[in-house]
């Protein structure tokens, strides 16, 4: 049972990463631009079959297969911040119907392109470690390493670098960083762009855990809304923390409760913190 | 005056015998209904609600699940299916005004609660049947004056029955909307917290709204579900809330027949249009996005602009 239940822990800790990644770019638009960008699950989608295709099919080795597909990520990113999100800047409700609009568009495209058959991509990493009773994939392990660096890389950068001190004044008084020369246009695209290529990263990781369809996109948003929701909205750590904690939450949870209703868990928790702590837990008090 | 322009649609079944038109017609009518009813709660009070579909979805189940379990008629099982939306209405909007959730997170939470409705409908398969869905073989009875009790069967039968919902529908919504219930709606849209400092009790009115939108919702579930004779848990899908939302904005929220004209190109478009699903699914999108983008007014209220502007 206690085997049982570790297991679950550290897979529920490393998909909780994956639900983070989403979050922090959740978080990061909303502070931002005001929106939330309901559509990074498909772009998270099309940084995992971008990988499958170079790995799979055009057999690259996985390092090399990962930079296009997260620059796949991105183009598209940059493409539909420039013919949608930038008219709907600082407006939460078209912002959310215009994401809505581009999800229904990406996931028919990519079902057109890959169909409804799941994909599997071959090993890219075999052999597992062992921890006491418990045994974990390496491959797990290097995904939940790389996610984690890559969201602490983003926590240096936004706090080392002038951009990043730029990013954060703006979230704060964007009149007063538009008076201190933050060039607020590109700070926005730039974002919106930055989080379309942390979404298809986590896809391209994603691409070597589990199997791919069209449709895994929609699911990870509503994850990524929640662990964002959880962790408290504009906080980065809060953002891994709310990931994890969902992770583990639904994992564990489904062992002592019907696990059919899975989904449910993570929501029931976010409705409480919603209700009792709005800023989430890491977030600051309003 | 207004009345009249219900006229056409009244004689039009006279006019055109194509079965395959007036079945059309009538998935409008019905659809209509979610749509006007969700921009009561949308268009008017300004609350996103996500909620929608589940209301519209549970009562689908709730009346043909009460009808063929004890062998009632439609009208029988509308009642508790009506207790039963307005009782959830109120336990969801007083959870989500009395902690002041707005905008973002107030869509959120409905959209929470509308999920658990949806794994509850999906997994308890002794009652529901799971993701198959269920027939549903009732039909509903009316009493007409001279030819008594009528079954409601056939595409004419229909047209009226849901053209009827419909029009109650619009009667009850444009009653309530302009009378100084629909003031304070609109009171709490425009500036929620100066309609609280002007006296109104914000609670209470967002609280009304929320429930008989779901109640009107619920009407427009019932009348699918022994329409179709089938139901599944589909009904309760963020994807029909989506719907519901799309055809609100594409026919305008400003006005209480907007949405009706959504719901007729909606509903229409791709069944005059041969398309594949995924064609359609990115027809969909594409107008959910031109709408925002370029119609922000939606149809109806874009033409009622030209009109002043002429």
């Amino acid at each position: 049972m206690l085997q049982l239940l570790v297991g679950q822990t550290l897979n529920g800790v490393i998909v909780g990463t994956l639900y983070g990644i989403i979050a922090l770019g959740v978080t990061l638009t909303f502070g931002i631009t005001g929106i939330v960008n309901f559509a990074l699950g498909e772009f998270m989608m099309i940084g995992a079959y971008v990988t499958w295709y170079l790995f799979d099919v055009a057999g690259l080795p996985f390092p090399i297969a990962i930079g296009p597909a997260v620059a796949a990520a991105a183009l598209c990113g940059f493409a539909a911040d420039q013919l949608l999100f930038r008219f709907t800047r600082n407006n939460l409700i078209n912002g959310l119907l215009v994401s809505i609009g581009l999800i229904s568009i990406i996931e028919a495209a990519a079902l057109l392109l890959w169909t409804t058959t799941p994909k599997d991509m071959g090993y890219v990493l075999s052999g597992a470690v062992r921890l006491g009773d418990t045994s974990l994939p390496k491959m797990k392990l290097v995904v939940f390493a790389l996610l984690a660096a890559v969201m602490f890389l983003t926590y240096a950068a936004l706090s080392r670098t002038w951009m990043g001190r730029a990013a954060y004044a703006y979230a704060q008084n964007p009149e007063a960083a538009m008076l201190m020369g933050v060039r607020t246009e590109g700070l926005q695209s730039a974002v919106v762009v930055y989080s379309t290529a942390l979404a298809g990263f986590g896809g391209a990781l994603y691409a070597t855990l589990y199997s791919l369809e069209p449709s895994m996109g929609g699911l990870y948003i509503l994850k990524g809304v929640e662990a964002a929701i959880l962790g408290g909205i504009g906080s980065l750590i809060g953002s891994l923390a709310g990931g994890i904690i969902l992770g583990v939450t639904e994992a564990v949870g489904s062992i002592y409760l019907p696990s059919a209703f899975r989904d449910a868990y993570g929501l029931i928790f976010v409705v409480a913190i919603l209700l009792y702590r709005p800023s989430g837990l890491f977030g600051a008090e309003r | 005056m207004k009345a009249l322009l219900w006229l056409p649609l009244l004689i039009f079944p006279a006019l055109v015998q194509s079965n395959f038109i007036l079945s059309i017609f009538t998935f409008s009518f019905i659809l209509a209904i979610a749509a006007v009813s969700f921009n009561v709660i949308f268009g008017f009070t300004g609350q996103l609600s996500m909620f929608h579909a589940a209301a519209f979805g549970i009562a689908a189940y709730i009346t043909s699940l009460t009808a063929s379990f004890f062998q009632v008629s439609f009208w029988v099982a509308l009642l508790p299916t009506m207790a039963f939306t307005i009782l959830i209405s109120l336990v969801v909007g007083s959870i989500c005004f009395k902690f002041q959730l707005r905008a973002f997170y107030f869509a959120v939470v409905t959209l929470a609660f509308s999920e658990l409705a949806r794994l509850v409908i999906l997994n308890w398969n002794s009652v529901t049947n799971g993701t198959l869905g269920l027939m549903v073989l009732d039909r509903p009875f009316v009493w007409m004056p001279g030819t008594g009790l009528l079954k409601i069967d056939g595409v004419f039968g229909w047209y009226f029955f849901s053209l009827t919902a419909l029009i109650f529908t619009v009667a009850v919504c444009s009653l309530v909307l302009n009378s100084w219930i629909g003031r304070c709606f609109a009171a709490i849209r425009l500036n929620e917290d100066l309609a609280q400092t002007l006296g109104i009790d914000t609670f209470r009115y967002k609280l009304l709204s929320f429930t008989l939108a779901n109640t009107l919702a619920a009407i427009a579930g019932s009348l699918y579900a022994f329409y179709t004779g089938y139901i599944e848990p589909a009904y309760l899908s963020i994807n029909q809330s989506l719907d519901i939302i799309a055809m609100v904005l594409l026919g305008g929220r400003s006005s209480i027949v907007g949405p009706i004209a959504g719901a007729f190109v909606l509903t229409g478009l791709p069944h005059m249009i041969e398309l594949s699903g995924e064609a359609r699914a990115i027809l969909y999108g594409l107008v959910l996005i031109l709408t925002i983008l370029i119609l922000p007014q939606g149809v109806i209220g874009t033409l009622a602009s030209l009109r002043r502007a002429a």
